[in-house]
């Protein structure tokens, strides 16, 4: 129909190959548009610059196709850039809590490394039972054996408290009602501490019998900082 | 601006909204399944040594005291501590606040920590003692120990707020 109305309309007119390969709407054909159609319909017109027969059609590159076009591209641009926002948004919340779980998996690294010292024959009380420290082994390698052991302990120091009852001031063994035992220090400053709750047992001699007596303690083990 | 483009910002704005209430959903389901209460080795570390805790109680005879996980036992059979002349029950929650409270005392970052004994059968819980102190600021981490006394089992819970190292 269309076709129709422009092959009419370049009968109707003096040189019509100019109205034929006019860009936009030729105001004759505007005339022919109804008025109450707001767009010009037909998209297809004859060329005669070009070897088209007559009667035939071609699609022609409107400029409005090219506006959809970059309309189109840019939402996909934004969507893009909306969505990677949103990814990166939610990595970040990702690795925060891998950090998270990186930090409490080296703490607990660190406080199982402990309890292999407070299982050492060196300081185990009952090789059944785990985190239980002998007080008379203790007391004895609290004497000055710490320059004996400093290739044996693979940590930078190790002390005991005793934390039941509570104590104001520490008091390093041997002492009488001392509370806390300083088992190895090499000497650096350099270091970080990790602690643990073990149980610091003895034999007891008590009315003609004995039986094994423990105590809430506390093992801090001193570990090297490498800078 | 004509009617259609309107209509298009329209849509645009309804995506971003959609997408919008989208990722709060995730965020807040995110969030919830985020444990407020973690198992803990250092909590269960404390329950041990609080278990192995030699007490003053002698529910027999002297010098046959009770440790803490002999004492969790003589509370829930309502047995006496013979040479103190208090039940095991008193006796139980005086010295256990004492004991976690200077083993808490100890600890710089801990903000509150809660112990609950109780007994757990087919038919529930029931609550024996319970105590708290402080208030939670921090991450809850928790550990607890089941000891069998007869048929029923026993069990002592630990939460601790913000322990760290």
């Amino acid at each position: 129909m269309g076709i129709k109305h422009e092959q009419s309309l370049t009968t109707s007119k003096k040189g019509t190959s100019a109205l034929a390969v006019t860009k936009g709407r030729p105001r004759a054909v505007r005339n022919l548009i109804p008025k109450h159609r707001k767009t010009w319909f037909p998209r297809k017109r004859y060329d005669e610059s070009t070897n088209l027969k007559e009667g035939t059609c071609r699609k022609t590159w409107f400029p409005r196709g090219q506006m959809k076009i970059q309309q189109m591209a840019f939402m996909i641009v934004a969507v893009f850039f909306f969505f990677a926002l949103v990814g990166l948004f939610f990595l970040n919340i990702q690795l925060k809590d891998i950090k998270g779980g990186s930090a409490q998996l080296q703490k607990e690294q660190a406080i199982s490394s402990l309890k292999v010292i407070a299982d050492m024959p060196e300081l185990n009380y009952d090789s059944s039972e785990t985190m239980t420290v002998d007080e008379d082994k203790i007391r004895v390698m609290s004497g000055n054996f710490s320059a004996d052991y400093d290739l044996f302990w693979p940590v930078a120091s190790i002390g005991i408290y005793k934390i039941y009852p509570a104590f104001n001031a520490v008091k390093k063994c041997p002492a009488s009602n001392c509370n806390f035992y300083e088992i190895y220090d090499n000497g650096q400053t350099n270091v970080k501490t990790y602690s643990t709750y073990v149980s610091i047992c003895k034999k007891v001699k008590e009315l003609g019998s004995i039986y094994d007596k423990c105590e809430v303690g506390k093992l801090v083990v001193g570990v090297n900082i490498n800078e | 601006m004509n009617k259609k483009a309107q209509q298009e910002m329209v849509g645009f704005v309804l995506i971003v909204v959609l997408v919008m209430v989208g990722m709060m959903v995730f965020l807040v389901i995110s969030l919830r399944d985020a444990p407020e209460e973690r198992g803990s080795l250092q909590v269960g570390y404390v329950l041990d040594a609080i278990m192995k805790h030699t007490t003053e109680c002698a529910v027999i005879y002297e010098p046959d005291y009770d440790n803490f996980e002999d004492l969790f036992k003589s509370c829930y059979k309502n047995d006496k501590c013979s040479n103190l002349g208090v039940s095991a029950c008193d006796y139980l929650n005086k010295t256990l606040r004492e004991v976690v409270g200077d083993m808490m005392d100890t600890e710089a970052t801990v903000s509150s920590y809660q112990v609950n004994f109780f007994s757990k059968d087919d038919t529930g819980q029931q609550g024996i003692l319970t105590f708290y102190e402080g208030n939670c600021t921090g991450v809850m981490s928790a550990a607890q120990r089941s000891i069998i006394s007869g048929s029923e089992s026993l069990i002592i819970q630990m939460k601790i707020c913000g322990l760290t190292n």
